[in-house]
């Protein structure tokens, strides 16, 4: 189908299914937002500001005060402009994610599969629902997909600064500075199946990264800046970023943290913040110095890494990931367990409601019922990566036979 | 060092006034000693008795330890203990709880012959006070200066403590409130504590829990005697039902405890060891034990009232006339006076216990603290509309910024 | 001898030398062989161990003996006191109800009567008018309430004593109206009651419980205007229905099943049942399914005939036989997602809820007995000091005193689903590999042929079935001309159209077993073979006739006039799942198993 039809089309969709009645209960689902994400806290917050009481001295309000700044003057929230809100920034995103593809491509105009990758993010129900339940994990995945879209498209600056608008909405964000700042130094056609190192020697490297690392942190203060401006105070810095590390707000989620410190002493607490932190903090640097080849790639499994292992998930951050998967088909044939990756997703979506359902709703069940769940997403979320990872490193394995007969002499195990 | 001598001299006479203090309070100290083993050092020492008796659950089916702690006061009552030396923490009300038939009494029997609440009752840790850090603070004597007299353990090295527990517990621990947990290691530490400064003469430690033979295994101070219910891995079982109350009404071992007191009054001779011989499995339906390696006097002349009574040794002093008036009554030494309470000489107080009775502080402070945390109230509409433009213009700038400089 | 066993495991093991991942590759590429020529009779095996132990789930190698697990509880631990006067009151409050039904008292006639009753007594009553506007006409009536509020308590838990005006057989419940009054009498005499006792007489069966309990919590429903309640209490924790349409009964029967398959916590029926035991002196029956011993020629006529006498008369068969009339009938209410009674329309508001159904008998039992039973579980429910959360919510009672646990009849569903999705795999493996002509066995190398696997068409045929499906319920609902239309299709592959089918059935298979396990053993008998073995093939009549036995399996039920009026009516009036879910899950299910045996092989 043709792109220009298509996307209108899909836009025509997402709109009239925001503004279609649907229950209030979503907006409310620990599945599709989070504590920091969450609708009706950012509403809680717009009126307390409105009213001149500090929206972060209670435990609440954990959203940046840039989108309390964003939401109490340029665009005013109600249920209508929501839906427009929200409407926009996936469609945002779907753009740039298309245009991330062209730019892979190497191609201006419009591609043949345009369309299907504009459909993949706005009709995938990982990132409709928590859409529709107007989380703000939306404009986090947009952020990201528009400054992989300026990194790929060498707009270096304009990079930067949404990677610091979106580490502003979601501090973990900021671990994908390493793959951005090399992304928006290299090309991002796809050189996965031809492994080379990177193009720069290591004083040109660290030269260059040095000035892309200052000149986001410079964004970053600027941002923090206009923060506390809006903020009064520093008081959001421990609020908004602070929560987390210190992990202070337990209400269940898709994640693998909460149930974790529900059961941790206080004791031991701070230990294993600092673990799992630090934890997150390790996979960027390995991750590029393996496909720095084809920084996009590493973004990509960035993103489901983060998606697994951040302490506030929610089902938007896989869906940013399985949407990123149609920028990579060359991986396509690769991939090992694609079919049980799907399945244990359709059984673990399935569960986690049917689960949070028995154990707040009915109160049949206990809160091990839904933490089951959760492990079983962690596992279908884990296998994704895994495979994605494996799909990438074989590609370029194979990717040096010239024929499909030399291709099938070799078979790759893993000792 | 020129005069040797005259160091040498002033030393002898420094050591020989210090050795004839000394002799003079070995002196004084033999007298009291002799006091105290009269009886050939068989008689307990101790001039005080305390209990302390904690029900540790909450709910209306543990009515029966609330029943087993108020038969155990009514015991210590009966056999002299005043309730001024009575800590008694209840963490349910059974009495007057709306499920209770007969509102505001507890019985410990079927046929309800015996009301336990009565008229005459000192309740002084109720509800949530039952704590485990309050427990450890009555044991301890580390309080708030705040806390009254009558939630003190006012005790002193002469004293000698009841110490009775009941509720739910398992291996080395006690449930409190159905939300915390004290463990065998804390009582112990709390023992040692007050085996330190110097709180206790002896201890006679009991509880009535599930697997409770646990819970003194770990002591390690002298001078307790230990017994408990049931042992590792073995439950205790309640006696017997009221069928109008509805629930369990008391426990087994504790059923068989105060079986026992009844036998016994004020002028009773019966020994610990006695207590013990009549445990049985039959009775019980679980394994009783004892503990009583740290115990230094042998359990046959230790008197169950030298822990459950208010008996305090008595000597009838001779020589002044009014003295013979006052003290003809007196005619048995070995009876005591019944509530006698001997105030503890004022040396026994540690510096920690501070006694200075300051005035609460306002209650209005707390609420000052209030508004000071609270957001300034005042702040204008225009100036937070100011602070948001301001930094969503800040924000814009940095874009169009960014967007400028097109860096390759 | 062992150093050579030793050895084989270690050629075995680690390959016979020479590279070890040459050995690695070989032994996943015969792993992988092993699975492929063996997975189609794991299916089966697995399907038929799956149903073979759904047979065994009224044998005794699952069952256990009930228990209280709630300490708090302490069933028939108290005397009661509820005495002939009771009885005599009771009997006289029947002649006027009875004296009401002779000259054809309007409900409303009745409902004051009995609010005036109860306002006789000194406790606050009320009435409750509704209407349901049904696809039949309009259900009309008038509850009667009362709310006694606890003596010494703050009143922010209650309990629920109600009786339906009609009973489950049909019969007016007038006895059951009767008991309610005079145990509303007596009960007021008590100051030990923690919680307020509500008491409900409701119109009709169930229709005058859901206006009354709907309204109680405020929660609206488009087809019902109902006033609202004007005596309010507090928080409803436990319920007792008490179903009494005999004279007499010899047994008390426990109906325990709730809208949507939920169950009530165990130990409430447990209670029940050792109360009935020790201190009502009532044998207590689950339904109204009467032991073997019980019944004329010891015999239960659960038991088909052709079964051997010597089989047939052993008690172990009888005891199977018993336990699994009771299944049966469980399934029968689980499945359907009917409330068995009106305690059924109270498990929704987390509220456990039980109805005692006094089976009618010449027997000796009267209002003497099911006073004792009622005061005595009052009594208990009154020591709760939290709502039921120990025992289990998720059971089969196969007897008064015997369950199965979750673990001993789940399983059975998820290996019906574990063989579909078996199936599932297999066919997507199948749709992208041809595996080498077997002639070639003897070579190492074995190239199978990878042939692309287009996804997009068997999805469009997946959505647009369950979309029919649902457009399907739609028009049931608003008329009774049902039409099934066959969905057009396209060509497109048929085993992956089979994979997705097996793989949608197996989780909706799975996830249903833990919501409602009825319904899902329901699913797995009916899927379990149609779907894994659906295959088209060559000749066009064999698959027309192959679609045609599989649509009459989607949509037979069309047929079935009585169950889809009550069904839909359930939806209607009650919030009963099974309607959609029958049009949205099964149908589509087994309608694209049918197109998968109409298309080309």
């Amino acid at each position: 189908m043709d792109y220009d039809v298509a996307f209108p089309g899909l836009i025509v969709t997402r709109l009239l299914l925001a503004f279609a009645p649907l229950p209030d209960s979503l907006i409310h689902d620990h599945q599709l937002s989070t504590p920091l994400t969450s609708y009706p806290r950012l509403l809680e917050g717009l009126y307390l500001f409105r009213h001149g009481v500090d929206p972060y001295s209670g435990g609440l309000f954990r959203h940046s005060p840039l989108l309390l700044s964003l939401f109490s003057t340029a665009l005013p929230l109600n249920r209508f402009t929501a839906a427009l809100i929200w409407t926009a920034s996936d469609a945002a995103a779907a753009w740039a994610l298309v245009h991330t593809w062209r730019a892979r491509q190497q191609v201006k105009g419009k591609t043949s599969r345009d369309s299907l990758i504009a459909a993949v993010y706005l009709l995938n129900p990982y990132i409709l629902l928590p859409s529709l339940a107007l989380s703000t994990s939306s404009f986090e995945n947009t952020a990201l997909l528009l400054s992989v879209m300026f990194a790929v498209q060498a707009q270096t600056s304009l990079s930067l600064l949404l990677l610091a608008i979106g580490t502003h909405l979601a501090l973990t964000s900021w671990l994908y500075l390493p793959p951005l700042a090399l992304l928006c130094l290299t090309t991002p056609v796809s050189y996965l199946a031809s492994p080379r190192p990177l193009p720069f020697s290591s004083n040109e490297i660290t030269r260059k990264l040095g000035t892309l690392a200052t000149e986001y942190s410079a964004y970053l203060l600027a941002l923090a800046g206009a923060a506390t401006i809006v903020a009064g105070g520093v008081g959001w810095l421990d609020k908004t970023w602070g929560a987390v590390f210190t992990l202070p707000d337990l209400s269940p989620n898709v994640g693998l943290w909460w149930y974790f410190f529900t059961e941790m002493f206080d004791h031991f607490r701070p230990f294993f913040l600092m673990v799992f932190s630090i934890h997150l903090a390790v996979y960027p640097i390995p991750l590029v110095v393996k496909f720095q080849h084809d920084l996009l790639y590493a973004v990509y499994i960035l993103t489901g890494i983060l998606a697994t292992f951040k302490p506030y998930p929610s089902i938007a951050d896989a869906g940013l990931f399985v949407s990123m998967s149609v920028l990579f088909p060359e991986t396509y044939q690769y991939l090992r367990t694609p079919f049980p990756t799907f399945l244990i997703h359709l059984h673990s979506s399935l569960l986690l409601p049917l689960f949070h359902h028995l154990w707040l709703g009915s109160g049949t069940g206990n809160a091990n019922f839904f933490y089951a769940s959760t492990l079983v997403w962690g596992i279908g979320m884990g296998l994704g990566v895994g495979d994605a990872v494996w799909a990438g490193l074989l590609t370029g394995i194979k990717g040096r036979f010239k024929n499909d007969a030399d291709e099938q002499e070799w078979e790759i195990t893993q000792e | 060092m020129k005069r040797p001598a005259v160091w040498l001299l002033s030393f002898l006479f420094f050591a020989l006034s210090c050795s004839s203090s000394l002799a003079q309070d070995v002196a004084q100290q033999d007298v009291v000693r002799g006091f105290f083993d009269a009886q050939g050092g068989a008689v307990s020492s101790h001039t005080n008795n305390w209990a302390v008796l904690v029900c540790a659950s909450r709910y209306w089916f543990n009515y029966r330890h609330m029943a087993n702690a108020l038969g155990m006061y009514r015991t210590v009552k009966r056999l002299g203990i005043p309730d001024s030396n009575i800590i008694l923490m209840l963490a349910d009300d059974a009495a007057c709880n709306s499920r209770n038939k007969f509102p505001g009494c507890v019985y410990a029997n079927a046929g309800r012959q015996l009301d336990l609440y009565g008229d005459n009752i000192e309740v002084d840790y109720r509800g949530y006070e039952v704590t485990v850090e309050n427990f450890l603070r009555v044991l301890t004597g580390r309080m708030d200066p705040s806390v009254p007299r009558s939630k003190r353990l006012l005790t002193d090295d002469k004293s000698n403590i009841f110490v009775y527990m009941t509720g739910h517990g398992g291996n080395e621990f006690l449930k409190f409130q159905d939300n915390e947990e004290i463990s065998a290691f804390d009582i112990a530490d709390a023992f040692e504590q007050m085996w330190q400064k110097k709180r206790y003469h002896e201890i006679f430690f009991m509880v009535d829990t599930c697997q409770a033979n646990t819970m003194y295994t770990k002591f390690y101070s002298p001078n307790i005697l230990a017994t408990g219910s049931s042992e590792l891995r073995e439950n205790s079982y309640s006696y017997e039902n009221d069928n109008d109350i509805g629930v369990a009404v008391i426990d087994s071992y504790t059923h068989h405890i105060l079986n026992f007191m009844e036998g016994i009054d004020k002028t009773s001779q019966k020994s610990i060891q006695d207590l013990f011989d009549t445990y049985s499995y039959e009775k019980i339906q679980s394994h009783p034990g004892v503990r009583s390696d740290l115990f230094r006097r042998p359990l046959r002349q230790t008197l169950v009232t030298d822990f459950f009574g208010g008996v305090a040794q008595a000597e009838v002093l001779p020589s002044l006339p009014e003295v013979i008036q006052r003290s003809s009554d007196a005619a048995d030494t070995a009876n005591s006076v019944p509530g006698a309470h001997i105030i503890p000489p004022v040396s026994a107080y540690r510096a920690n216990d501070t006694y200075t009775y300051q005035a609460t502080p306002a209650k209005g402070v707390d609420v000052a603290v209030v508004f000071a945390r609270s957001a300034t109230p005042g702040q204008s509409r225009a100036l937070i509309t100011f602070r948001a433009w301001a930094s969503i213009v800040l924000t814009g700038s940095l874009v169009t910024w960014a967007s400028r400089t097109r860096v390759k | 001898m062992p150093n050579r066993f030793i050895l084989k495991l270690r050629v075995i093991l680690r390959g016979t030398g020479g590279d070890k991942n040459v050995t690695r590759i070989q032994r996943r590429r015969k792993l992988g062989n092993l699975a492929w020529r063996l997975y189609p009779k794991l299916q089966i095996l697995l399907l038929l161990v799956g149903y073979a132990w759904m047979l065994t789930i009224p044998s005794s190698l699952h069952v256990q003996r009930t228990y209280i697990d709630e300490n708090a509880l302490q069933p028939a631990q108290v005397n009661t006191y509820w005495n002939w006067g009771d009885v005599h009151r009771a009997d006289l409050y029947l002649e006027e109800l009875e004296a009401l039904r002779d000259c054809n008292a309007s409900s409303h006639e009745i409902a004051t009567f009995l609010s005036t009753e109860f306002r006789k007594l000194g406790i606050p009553a009320a009435m409750q008018e509704y209407t349901f506007d049904t696809r039949t006409g309009a259900v009309h009536g008038m509850n009667a309430y009362a709310v006694l509020s606890s003596p010494r308590a703050s009143g922010t838990e209650a309990i629920v004593v109600s009786a339906s005006r009609r009973s489950q057989t049909g019969e007016p419940n007038l006895r059951g109206v009767a008991t309610v009054l005079s145990l509303a009498a007596y009960l007021k005499g008590s100051s030990l009651w923690a919680k307020d006792l509500v008491f409900v007489v409701s119109d009709g069966h169930l229709d005058g419980m859901q206006a009354w309990i709907t309204a109680y919590h405020g929660v609206a429903q488009s087809n019902l205007v109902a006033e609202p309640l004007q005596l309010a209490s507090g928080v409803i924790w436990t319920a007792l229905n008490i179903d009494y349409p005999g004279h007499s009964f010899s047994h008390l029967g426990v109906f325990f099943e709730g809208l949507n398959g939920r169950l009530p916590n165990q130990d409430l029926i447990n209670s029940v049942q050792r109360i009935a035991q020790y201190t009502g002196g009532v044998p207590m029956l689950v339904y109204d399914h009467k032991g073997y011993n019980e019944l004329p020629n010891q015999e239960s006529a659960f038991l088909p005939r052709w079964l051997p006498d010597g089989l047939r008369q052993t008690p172990e068969a009888q005891e199977y036989a018993y336990r699994a009339e009771n299944v049966v009938r469980h399934v029968g209410f689980q499945a359907r997602g009917r409330a068995s009674g009106v305690h059924g329309l109270l498990h929704q508001f987390r509220i456990d809820a039980i109805t005692l159904f006094a089976l009618p008998a010449h027997g000796p039992h009267g209002f003497h007995a099911i006073g004792r039973v009622v005061e005595s579980t009052l009594r208990t429910a009154n020591n709760l000091l939290e709502r039921l959360h120990a025992s289990f919510f998720f059971y089969l009672l196969v007897g008064p005193t015997t369950f199965i646990k979750i673990g001993g009849y789940l399983p059975s569903a998820l290996l019906v689903s574990v063989a579909m999705l078996f199936g599932g795999m297999g066919a997507w493996a199948h749709a992208r590999w041809i595996p080498p002509p077997p002639a070639n066995e003897k070579q190492e190398q074995e190239r199978w042929i990878a042939r692309p696997r287009p996804l997009l068409p068997a999805l469009f045929v997946v959505c647009s079935t369950h979309a029919l499906g649902a457009a399907l319920f739609f028009v049931c609902a608003t008329s009774f001309a049902c039409a099934a239309g066959v969905p057009s299709s396209r060509a497109p592959d048929h085993l992956i159209l089979k994979t997705l089918n097996l793989c949608l059935a197996s989780t909706v298979v799975s996830v249903t077993s833990v919501l409602n396990f009825s319904l899902a053993a329901t699913l797995a008998i009916a899927l379990g073979f149609p779907l894994s073995f659906s295959t088209p093939s060559s000749s066009a009549i064999a698959r027309l006739g192959r679609f045609t036995a599989y649509a009459s399996l989607a949509l037979g039920w069309l047929f079935m006039e009585d169950e889809v009026t009550q069904a839909l009516l359930n939806w209607e009036l009650l919030g009963v799942w099974f309607a959609p879910f029958v049009c949205i899950m099964y149908t589509p299910l087994v309608l694209q198993a049918g197109i998968v045996c109409l298309l080309s092989p």
